[in-house]
């Protein structure tokens, strides 16, 4: 019989003891109904901060700048949305940022679907690991760095105008102009639509194409009716994703577009730190928030979260 | 691969137009860098490292320290309350689970502009704005969805029966958690952790909002030098982000395999 005093109790098992004796004193077993909850709460505490930010927003917007103390008014109204309706140029950059939003969508989702589709289905591991690489160098490459690349390829004596200068062709102003930040725009957000397109182009089974094809459907029906709907979920994230960063951008509208281009982001930023009128700015920032989330509300309500929900369907 | 010819001749043609397209201002960013010229022309006034040099500035580097230390506090934060929430999410079954999805997921619907004001109005109030720890709290809030995404996904794959078996064979939960669970979703993990150091240290509207001339950040620093000449002194710098993208992808790749983002959850 072995004795027990040669037995060494391991100080893994120590440790243990040490982390379920900790978990007993900070979450007695009584509350344990309470531990789901327990596990989000800081989470939830940290996106209360934008909750709280909110908050802030909306008590501003109500509020009008006093342009004798340049301090924001005690009592609430609703001037500031009144001038917002009252001055067209607000009009107009709404106007704008939808427009954008509505065509860098459109453009990102079909540029994305067919990397999205090769990326997942080419037989060559090579090709897809050199796929996935030359999506995420861009999209580990924050917007300001990317900008500047912009602008040295669209500048006035940049690359694309030099290249034009040796065909003979004349130069173009593509840069602080509307179609520069549109490719602004659509080379940022391409890599997050096609993030967001291929898992759900992995869920849809080949043996299905494989039988539209052997019933003798061509590859555009095939994509058509087989492919499309069954990626909507990842369309519907992907176009989510596309459409609400797009229209909220500020850096890519600000260094492209040169001031010629604002967006609403960029109206908002004035409104804080030009004009000095953080009322105004509010107000702005209120719009938008509400614009936003009723057209992602829209669009959820009609197809649902699709990718987007951090829960697996069959999960739960 | 199912498709005719002319199937995979146009989807491959728009394949190679977007890796161009993606990749030009990259490549372009790092031809200039090496211009010997004042300004930026093509083709360039021959080779030289002088813009390089920059990369000794005083201010360059504080920024540069400024924007490691914020996206280190970023991870630091996200990884816990990221994965915790993730397991409380997929594993439990919540009162309100549809509501909390569409709460955490605030970050991404409120836009950052609003999100950044918002809270410049809330640390200003408590009295901690000028500082930069609030700065990587900001970023970790701002990204926090890409966390819960990445591990929520590894809990989605975990077998519950697993996490049964050890409590079958025993294990306190403590034990059950640190031996079988985090093991398992480590993957995801370490996925969301990258991503959030990376997003941090790249981070631009939340810091402009954020910081004053004192704690500039990084990409602040850039967007502030930017002038309507286009100069090549910010090259250098920017190869120094393209650079740590590389390395970041590279970690991912040999620590979960970039083949992870193409997993249906």
């Amino acid at each position: 019989m072995p004795s027990t005093r040669s037995f060494r109790y391991p100080l893994s098992w120590r440790l243990l003891d040490l982390a379920e004796e900790a978990r007993r004193l900070l979450w007695p077993a009584r509350w344990r109904r309470a531990v789901p909850y327990g596990l989000l709460l800081p989470a939830i505490l940290l996106v209360g901060v934008i909750v709280a930010g909110l908050g802030y927003m909306a008590d501003y917007s109500l509020r009008e700048l006093d342009r004798s103390t340049f301090l924001l008014a005690e009592d609430y109204s609703l001037a500031n949305f009144r001038t917002i309706a009252e001055r067209p140029v607000y009009l107009r950059i709404l106007w704008r940022s939808l427009l954008a939003a509505v065509i860098v969508t459109a453009v990102c989702l079909v540029l994305a679907l067919p990397y999205a589709y090769m990326m997942v289905r080419t037989a060559s591991p090579w090709a897809r690991k050199a796929l996935l690489i030359g999506l995420f160098l861009p999209f580990f490459i924050g917007q300001v760095v990317r900008a500047y690349g912009w602008l040295i390829v669209l500048g006035q004596q940049g690359l694309l105008n030099s290249a034009l200068g040796w065909l003979g062709l004349g130069p173009v102003d593509i840069i602080y102009s509307y179609p520069g930040v549109l490719i602004g725009l659509v080379q940022y957000m391409l890599p997050f639509a096609v993030l967001m397109l291929a898992p759900a182009i992995t869920a849809i089974p080949e043996d299905m194409e494989l039988a539209s094809q052997g019933l003798g459907a061509r590859w555009p029906a095939t994509l058509w009716h087989v492919v499309l709907p069954m990626a909507k979920p990842g369309l519907v994230a992907a176009g989510v994703v596309v459409f609400t960063i797009t229209l909220t951008d500020f850096a890519i509208p600000e260094i492209l577009g040169g001031g010629t281009t604002d967006f609403i982001a960029n109206a908002i930023y004035d409104g804080f730190f030009a004009i000095s009128d953080a009322g105004l700015g509010s107000a702005l920032a209120v719009m938008l928030v509400a614009l936003a989330s009723f057209l992602v509300a829209v669009i959820f309500a009609l197809v649902g979260v699709g990718t987007l929900g951090y829960v697996a369907e069959r999960s739960r | 691969m199912p498709g005719g010819r002319s199937m995979r001749l146009i989807f491959w043609s728009v394949v190679w137009f977007n890796l161009l397209f993606l990749a030009i201002p990259t490549l372009i960013i790092v031809v200039a860098s090496f211009t010997a010229g004042e300004i930026i022309s093509f083709p360039p006034e021959g080779l030289s490292l002088r813009w390089y040099g920059e990369l000794l500035d005083r201010g360059f580097q504080g920024a540069f320290l400024r924007s490691l230390e914020v996206a280190l506090l970023c991870t630091l934060v996200s990884l816990p309350a990221g994965t915790l929430a993730a397991i409380a999410l997929v594993r439990y079954r919540l009162r309100g689970a549809a509501a909390w999805q569409v709460f955490l997921l605030l970050p991404f619907t409120v836009p950052l502009i609003v999100s950044g004001l918002g809270m410049m109005l809330v640390f200003g109030e408590i009295g901690i704005l000028g500082q930069l720890w609030p700065v990587g709290v900001a970023t970790c809030i701002i990204n926090l969805p890409f966390m819960i995404w990445s591990v929520a996904s590894s809990v989605n794959a975990l077998d519950p029966d697993l996490e049964h078996a050890a409590a079958n064979c025993g294990a306190p939960p403590m034990q059950a958690f640190l031996t079988v669970t985090l093991p398992a979703v480590m993957p995801g993990v370490i996925t969301g952790g990258l991503i959030m150091f990376i997003l941090a240290f790249n981070e631009f509207i939340v810091s402009l909002m954020l910081v004053d001339a004192r704690i500039v950040t990084l990409p602040v620093l850039i967007y502030n030098s930017i002038r309507s000449v286009i100069t090549p002194d910010l090259a250098a710098v920017s190869v120094v982000y393209i650079l740590i993208a590389v390395v970041a992808i590279w970690l991912l790749d040999r620590l979960v395999g970039l083949e992870i983002f193409l997993k249906s959850k």
